[in-house]
């Protein structure tokens, strides 16, 4: 389906520079997203992905430059609005705690209830409507502590997911998923993108999932974007072998999915 | 650096820390003023008049001051008195009181007509349910922690009345009997018991006064097996001021604030005199003693000195004070005749 | 890690998974042995009551109605004046405890921590021995120079580690927790070495520590209520946060939660109620660190439920025990508390091996 048709970009990021303590990590990247785009960021460890994610997403004030969600700065936005806006799919931590699947996908909704009564019908709807999308409704009831590591992981992304938020950024989400899952959790990001409108912006390290899935790849490397396309422009061998430093085998499938 | 002036630099460091954080102390200490008594004005002038006046005076209302220092307003004379130390109940039916005190502590086992009335407090806690169900209208209680400083709040919280007394020194001992007078309207024989008591207590320490050279006297107040400690009497404490008029050169701990003397320093003494104070909860025999380790350094030891004596009448602030001041004197003395008793 | 057949799913939990659907059931049930505990202490003592003057008292001092029961004026003044007040103390202590406890676990994300974690017990410690060595005597509103000092020196604490232990971040926590521990240590040395010094006051600082609720009375329930309450009441209005925060401060900013400034808020909210519990009651365990807990057990960690019941079955627990303690005679509620509690707990913990555990 079509992309929500808007002048003003989702998300952009324009001469950006993020560091920590003495490092520049991100050195004046430039990065637009449109409404109901879908991409995927890659990039070889320490290109800075995660930190530009955080910039991004309001988490980390960078040194020079904007990030401006739908026009507005970011750091203007105040909290809950962002929270509605963007929901960041959280890395998988551990509960001090027994809680149940559905009481922790449940928290995905902090941003839209009303602080004293709590959840509403639609916010349950919501919540079961998470669950189901992902596929965990057999998680439902059972003690977070308790499931494997990719059981975890698609429970947090049914938290992001439950945001019910225009733009979903997942960082790394497939790492401790099965091949199987890898596949079900992209298929869903398509689906949310294709469907809902929702701007997907992921980062991956499995150059395969992102070229297969992904009608837009963005490069990271040295803090820097050095390739913004399609999977066909950017993922030539000749730039994999520079910026990964590996010589790939590109096989080319015929298409299923768009 | 000794262990006095250790605690002497910890004790600066706690008052700094202390000032610091509370600022310096401002008025109202809390100091321990001799008990007075201020009869109310009618009294007053009564009393004013003539000693040997035959008319009675009325006692009461009587407003009294408790050694804390404390105002105690009695509106009569009490009829149901409720006794929380054991000196306070041998005090109270010795003036002839006995029969108004309705409860006592669990620790009062004299006189025996004593031991049958029922206990309200233990040696740690008061229980203020059973004090308040009896409705006393005097309670008598031990300062200096004896009995727990919230239960005294609480009970005068319920206006209850309380006196609080303690007696650091034999003459403090006689004060209280005298204020315990005043407050159960037996004042005549609070002063005569006080007067007999004196007149014994200054016989036998004249008897002993004399006697010359004075034994180093080491009262063994008590022994901890497991870790060696050695309680002895602090200095310018009530035990230390009973040795002393028992004819005895008192070894004390060096400090007013403690009861524990290092083994060192009381080799360094070295005692010539061990007096045992034995009571229901420590009772060693003369050969325990003597085998205690490193105890052999004592010419006390050697000499096979060892004399136990019932501790509770040297040590409680009652009546029986002269009889253990006997008791003790006796054996310091053994061979002076003292004064027969009064 | 367990697989989908071997752990058990709660469907087929029985009991257990009967009770996590019924939070109501529960709360119920708590507000049930709240009022059994109110009236049994009030009515229960070291000196007998009968049942008809302790409802003669109340009628007349509550409602100023007559039920045509005469009563002593030492009756009266046990029921209304002892034992009321210390029945309702109890409770108002035992529910401070157990939402402080409750908060300082999600907080801290550490199911072992407890409302002193923060060093509160050494500092109220440390207060109240300086207000025992200052030869200062201070009254005000029946909280005495003792009070006071505890409950300053139970907020500074508090506040210390948290200035030193930061808020957070990258380990943060394990900071904080640690930075708690060794501000604890230094006061309980600093308290040691006061102790040592001060002789016959010692007792008086002893009884303190130990915890009790004998000093009770009118007036002190009245000015810590609002304290404890206000403090409860606060925490429970922001419980989302709190659930908000067991994913970590990155997913909680996510969410829209200003995780600096509401752990901040939470921090100093519970450490109030603890300094307020402290200051009237010395240190009582316990109840902050297993009650919420148990109630976890039952009715599963959200906030807006784990809240409220702890704070219920605190004050319940507390009440129960310091009643246990005056009728066996000289015991210390805390004694009591775990006799009474520490069974049930474990056989709680047992039952939930293979499903809920902690």
């Amino acid at each position: 389906m079509t992309a929500i048709a808007s002048a003003i970009p989702a998300i952009a990021a324009k001469a950006l520079t993020v560091g920590y303590a003495g490092r520049t990590v991100i050195d004046g990247a430039e990065l637009s997203v449109a409404p109901g785009e879908r991409l995927a960021l890659v990039g070889p460890n320490g290109a800075g992905k995660s930190s530009l994610l955080r910039a991004m997403t309001g988490v980390l004030a960078p040194r020079a430059g904007t990030v401006e969600l739908l026009g507005e700065p970011v750091e203007h936005v105040p909290r809950k609005q962002l929270a509605r806006t963007i929901a960041v799919v959280p890395e998988v931590a551990d509960l001090p705690f027994a809680m149940p699947v559905a009481e922790v996908v449940a928290l995905g909704r902090l941003p839209h209830e009303p602080p004293i009564t709590g959840l509403r019908p639609t916010d349950v709807a919501a919540v079961d409507g998470a669950i189901e999308r992902i596929g965990i409704t057999h998680l439902r009831r059972r003690d977070m502590r308790e499931l494997s590591m990719g059981e975890r992981q698609l429970v947090f992304i049914a938290v992001a997911v439950a945001q019910a938020a225009p733009i979903l950024v997942l960082d790394e989400p497939t790492t401790h998923l099965d091949i199987r899952h890898q596949v079900d959790v992209m298929e869903l990001l398509v689906d949310l993108n294709e469907r809902d409108g929702t701007t997907v912006i992921a980062v991956l390290h499995d150059l395969a999932l992102a070229a297969h899935f992904f009608p837009r790849v963005v490069v990271l490397a040295a803090g820097r974007v050095v390739g913004d396309g399609t999977p066909g422009e950017t993922l030539r061998a000749d730039r994999i072998r520079e910026v990964f430093g590996v010589d790939p085998a590109l096989v080319r499938l015929p298409v299923g999915a768009a | 650096m000794s262990l006095t002036d250790r605690r002497r630099g910890v004790a600066l460091l706690v008052v700094l820390l202390a000032a610091i954080v509370g600022g310096c102390s401002s008025g109202g200490a809390s100091s321990s003023p001799a008990p007075s008594v201020a009869p109310s004005p009618s009294a007053a002038a009564s009393e004013a008049a003539a000693s040997p006046s035959p008319s009675p005076t009325p006692a009461f209302p009587v407003t009294i001051t408790d050694d804390e220092g404390t105002s105690v307003e009695l509106a009569a004379e009490p009829k149901k008195i409720v006794s929380l130390t054991p000196a306070t109940t041998e005090i109270l039916f010795q003036l002839g009181a006995g029969d108004r005190v309705v409860a006592t502590d669990d620790g009062s086992d004299y006189p025996q007509q004593a031991t049958a009335l029922p206990h309200v407090a233990t040696f740690s806690s008061v229980d203020v349910e059973k004090v308040v169900a009896l409705e006393p209208d005097l309670v008598v209680a031990g300062g200096l922690g004896f009995t727990p400083a919230e239960s005294i709040t609480k009970l005068r919280d319920l206006k209850v009345p309380v006196v609080v007394i303690y007696a650091p020194s034999v003459e403090g001992v006689l004060k209280d009997i005298e204020l315990l007078g005043t407050a159960t309207g037996t004042s005549a024989d609070a002063e005569s018991l006080t007067t007999a008591m004196r007149a014994d207590m200054d016989a036998v320490a004249s008897a002993v006064a004399s006697q010359s050279p004075k034994p180093r006297v080491f009262y063994d107040v008590g022994y901890d097996d497991t870790t060696g400690a050695i309680y002895a009497p602090a200095d310018d404490s009530f035990l230390a001021e009973m040795v002393t008029m028992a004819g005895g050169d008192v070894i004390t701990t060096g400090d007013p604030n403690t009861y524990e003397i290092p083994i060192e320093k009381l080799i360094e003494k070295d005692p010539q005199l061990i007096i045992l104070g034995t009571n229901p909860f420590y009772s060693p025999t003369p050969d325990a003693v003597a085998k205690r380790r490193g105890w052999d350094a004592f010419t006390a030891v050697r000499n096979g000195d060892i004399r136990p004596v019932n501790d509770i009448e040297i040590t409680r602030p009652g009546p029986r004070l002269p009889v253990g001041l006997r008791t003790l004197a006796s054996a310091i003395w053994p061979d002076v005749t003292l004064p027969a008793a009064s | 890690m367990a697989a989908g057949a071997l752990s058990r799913d709660v469907e087929a939990g029985g009991l257990a998974a009967w009770v996590r659907a019924r939070p109501l059931v529960v709360g119920a049930v708590a507000v049930a042995a709240l009022l059994l505990t109110l009236v049994l202490g009030v009515g229960l003592g070291s000196v007998r009551v009968a049942p008809a003057e302790t409802f003669a008292v109340i009628f007349s001092r509550l409602f100023g109605i007559d039920i045509g029961v005469t009563v002593s004026p030492a009756t009266d003044v046990i029921v209304w004046d002892l034992r009321l007040p210390r029945v309702l103390t109890a409770m108002l202590i035992g529910c401070a405890l157990a939402v402080a406890g409750a908060t300082f676990q999600g907080l801290l994300r550490n199911p072992l921590a407890d409302p002193y974690v923060l060093g509160t017990a050494s500092g109220a410690a440390v207060g109240a021995a300086i207000a025992v060595l200052l030869p200062v005597q201070l009254v005000v509103v029946e909280f005495g120079l003792l009070h006071g000092l505890a409950f300053v020196g139970a907020l500074a604490s508090a506040w210390l580690v948290f200035r030193l232990g930061g808020t957070g971040g990258a380990g943060g926590l394990t900071r904080l927790l640690l930075t708690g521990y060794a501000v604890g240590s230094v006061l309980a040395a600093v308290l040691t070495m006061a102790m040592y010094v001060s002789g016959v006051e010692l007792r008086q600082i002893f009884s303190f520590l130990l915890g009790g609720l004998g000093g009770s009375s009118w007036v002190r329930l009245v000015v810590a209520a609002p304290l404890i309450i206000g403090s409860s009441v606060l925490i429970m209005a922001r419980g989302r946060s709190l659930d908000g925060m067991l994913l970590g401060d990155a997913a909680a900013g996510h969410l829209g939660i200003d995780v600096s400034r509401e752990r901040g808020v939470l921090l100093a909210l519970a450490s109030m109620a603890t300094a307020a519990a402290v200051a009237i009651s010395g240190l009582i365990g316990f109840v902050g660190l297993v009650v919420p807990h148990v109630v976890r057990l039952l009715v599963g960690p959200a906030a807006h439920r784990v809240l409220p019941i702890s704070a219920i079955a605190g004050a319940a627990l507390l009440s129960a025990a310091d009643l246990g303690a005056r009728l066996v005679g000289d015991v210390p509620v805390g004694v009591v508390m775990a006799l009474l509690g520490a069974p049930f707990f474990l056989f709680l913990l047992h039952r939930s091996r293979s499903g809920y555990e902690l």
